[in-house]
């Protein structure tokens, strides 16, 4: 089963240059239970496709079907509860809220959905504790590292079980062992029949955890290999 | 979600205080100047809200506010007596008269007239003697203020013998008042005596003071007085208003307290909307993560507002403590400027609703960023 499907997917912005066309005309597939990376130097329209595949991009052509929904199709108010409920996001800056602990932080897409608190955070704490921060439920994320806090934030994407998690460049901002961890915990804990999991990065080091690996060039997807050949061709 | 604004909104301390001090000094400045201008615009009508007794004021048509009083013929009080609808009517006398001290020290003072025979428009609160005390030869009443500008370090105190209009008079009792408009200090007496006082060859009276009969209008019945008398008559409360419009139109006060209410006003407004603007804009990353998860902007504006609601009420309950503490100081004072002065519970509310107003104000204008921040700025580092 396919969980995303795109079929010549385009955009241009505009500029004080003219128009630039940033995705020509994309074909990508993602299928369910699988992590699928998309690759390509910096500028190619990596996250300009996984901001348009989770709605927070607009005017796009072409057609984007998230399990069968055609997510450009849905107007401004639709998307935000289907993203709520379908989508979970791990972002490069982790991007949690200050001013709350990490059982708080993970549980936000919970309580944003309507659970009570106290439900939200004990459901929140079994999946920090699955990653390893049982001990660190209570801190602020300035009290966390960088590996801690984006452990928080794949708990956060998680903890509503979405069909559809999202992750932008999730081990850029960490070290390579920190990031290999969290890359790790991230392979054990999203991968699932029912989910489609698609990862955006350049780190070629971390084409290993995934079971496709698409390749972007210049606003097109240019090939798509299975993650053991990439990391191969990665590393030489 | 309620919770998560909150918890946003305190773990930011340095802004939080921030805010809830420039509600608090906004709160504070509004409160305490409306309630000074307004304490002042009730000093100027002190002989009014001193007479609880009467409920209708009568006067020569040319009066135009309560300390400038035009005189009339004693017989005017029979002819107010003789409405339909007046209870009681009795002479009132006000002047300026000069008193002078065993020591020879002189001192322009507000003579005020009350009924020699019920005692109407005597001092509403004593300190020291009785009413009834007026009664007795040359005797008059002196407030606490009054007496401490013309015995400055001495105790408040009777027996003390003085000369009014050249004309013996012993203080008999110490009453407490709060200040008028002109300052001076308020001695109370007889009529008769007050006019041999103020060195009168009639026997003029000032106002007639009258009671409506019950279950009359005082309003109507001033009317009334007026169509039949060619005289002016006024309710209590038409003649503190008519007094008031006049200090309001000559005085320039409205100006004075006005600019300092409006920069009350516009410092809140500024200061409040300035770093509610910077905090929204500080946690725009924050509120764009929410957005991308898919928080509505509806729920973004409810914890917002949330947010604005509480720190307006904790920095006008911050402000108005202060402002209510000044008063509490002041206010029960005997002498000096700020005796007397309270705050008027509609200033009271009205300060804080225009304070919660001003701040969801605010938030609304602060907000505008948040609601139409792009949530995919989440995926730019």
């Amino acid at each position: 089963m396919h969980g995303v499907v795109c079929h010549q997917v385009a955009i241009e912005f505009s500029t004080g240059a003219g128009p630039i066309r940033v995705l020509k005309g994309v074909d990508f597939e993602a299928p369910a239970g699988q992590l699928t990376m998309l690759v390509g130097p910096s500028g190619c329209g990596k996250t300009t496709l996984i901001s348009i595949i989770a709605g927070l991009l607009r005017g796009a052509t072409g057609s984007v079907r998230v399990f069968g929904e055609e997510v450009t199709k849905l107007s401004g108010a639709d998307l935000v509860p289907f993203r709520l409920a379908n989508i979970g996001f791990i972002f490069q800056q982790y991007n949690l809220l200050s001013g709350l602990n990490a059982a708080e932080n993970a549980a936000i897409p919970l309580v944003a959905s309507g659970m009570p608190w106290p439900a939200a955070l004990r459901r929140a704490g079994t999946l920090l504790s699955k990653l390893g921060l049982d001990q660190h439920l209570d801190k602020l994320p300035r009290q966390l590292s960088g590996g801690q806090q984006q452990r928080v934030a794949i708990a956060r994407a998680l903890v509503h079980e979405p069909r559809l998690l999202l992750c932008d460049e999730p081990t850029a901002a960490l070290d390579g062992k920190s990031g290999q961890a969290v890359m790790g915990l991230l392979r054990e804990l999203a991968v699932h029949p029912d989910r489609t999991a698609i990862v955006v990065t350049h780190d070629p080091r971390v084409y290993t955890y995934a079971d496709r690996v698409a390749h972007m060039e210049d606003g097109l997807l240019t090939k798509v290999e299975d993650g053991t050949s990439a990391a191969h061709a990665g590393a030489h | 979600m309620i919770r998560v604004a909150f918890k946003i909104l305190l773990h930011d301390t340095a802004k939080y205080l921030a805010l809830v001090m420039g509600i608090a000094f906004a709160t504070l400045l509004i409160s305490q100047q409306s309630a000074i201008f307004h304490s002042v615009m009730e000093s100027s009508v002190r002989d009014i809200i001193d007479v609880t007794e009467a409920d209708i004021w009568v006067m020569k048509p040319s009066v135009e506010t309560v300390d400038q009083p035009d005189q009339m013929a004693e017989l005017t009080v029979n002819r107010v007596r003789s409405t339909a609808g007046v209870e009681w009517a009795v002479a009132y006398y006000q002047a300026v008269a000069q008193l002078r001290t065993s020591t020879g020290q002189t001192k322009s003072v507000s003579l005020i007239g009350v009924d020699d025979s019920s005692l109407v428009g005597a001092p509403p609160t004593m300190l020291l003697g009785s009413l009834s005390d007026l009664r007795r030869p040359d005797a008059v009443i002196m407030d606490a203020a009054g007496f401490a500008s013309i015995f400055p370090g001495t105790a408040p105190r009777t027996g003390d013998i003085v000369e009014i209009g050249q004309r013996r008079a012993e203080i008999v009792g110490i009453s407490h008042t709060g200040p008028s408009w002109t300052g001076l200090p308020r001695v109370h007496t007889r009529r008769s005596l007050a006019v041999e006082f103020a060195r009168e060859t009639l026997n003029p009276v000032t106002y007639v003071l009258a009671r409506s009969a019950r279950g009359g209008s005082p309003e109507e019945v001033a009317s009334v007085i007026t169509q039949n008398t060619g005289l002016l008559a006024h309710s209590r409360a038409g003649f503190k208003a008519r007094s008031q419009e006049w200090v309001l139109n000559y005085s320039g006060v409205a100006e004075n307290f006005g600019i300092t209410i409006l920069m009350g006003v516009v410092i809140g407004v500024a200061i409040v909307g300035q770093t509610f603007y910077m905090f929204s804009v500080e946690n725009l990353r924050q509120f764009a993560a929410l957005k991308a998860i898919g928080v509505s902007n509806g729920r973004i504006l409810g914890m917002i507002s949330s947010q604005a609601l509480f720190v307006s009420v904790v920095g006008y309950c911050l402000g108005i403590g202060v402002a209510s503490l000044f008063f509490a100081v002041f206010s029960p004072q005997l002498t000096g400027g700020l005796r007397g002065m309270f705050m008027d519970p509609v200033i009271f509310v009205g300060t804080g609703v225009f304070i919660v107003f001003v701040t969801l104000l605010s938030c609304v204008i602060s907000v505008r960023r948040v609601l139409t921040v792009d949530p995919a700025v989440v995926f730019r580092s």
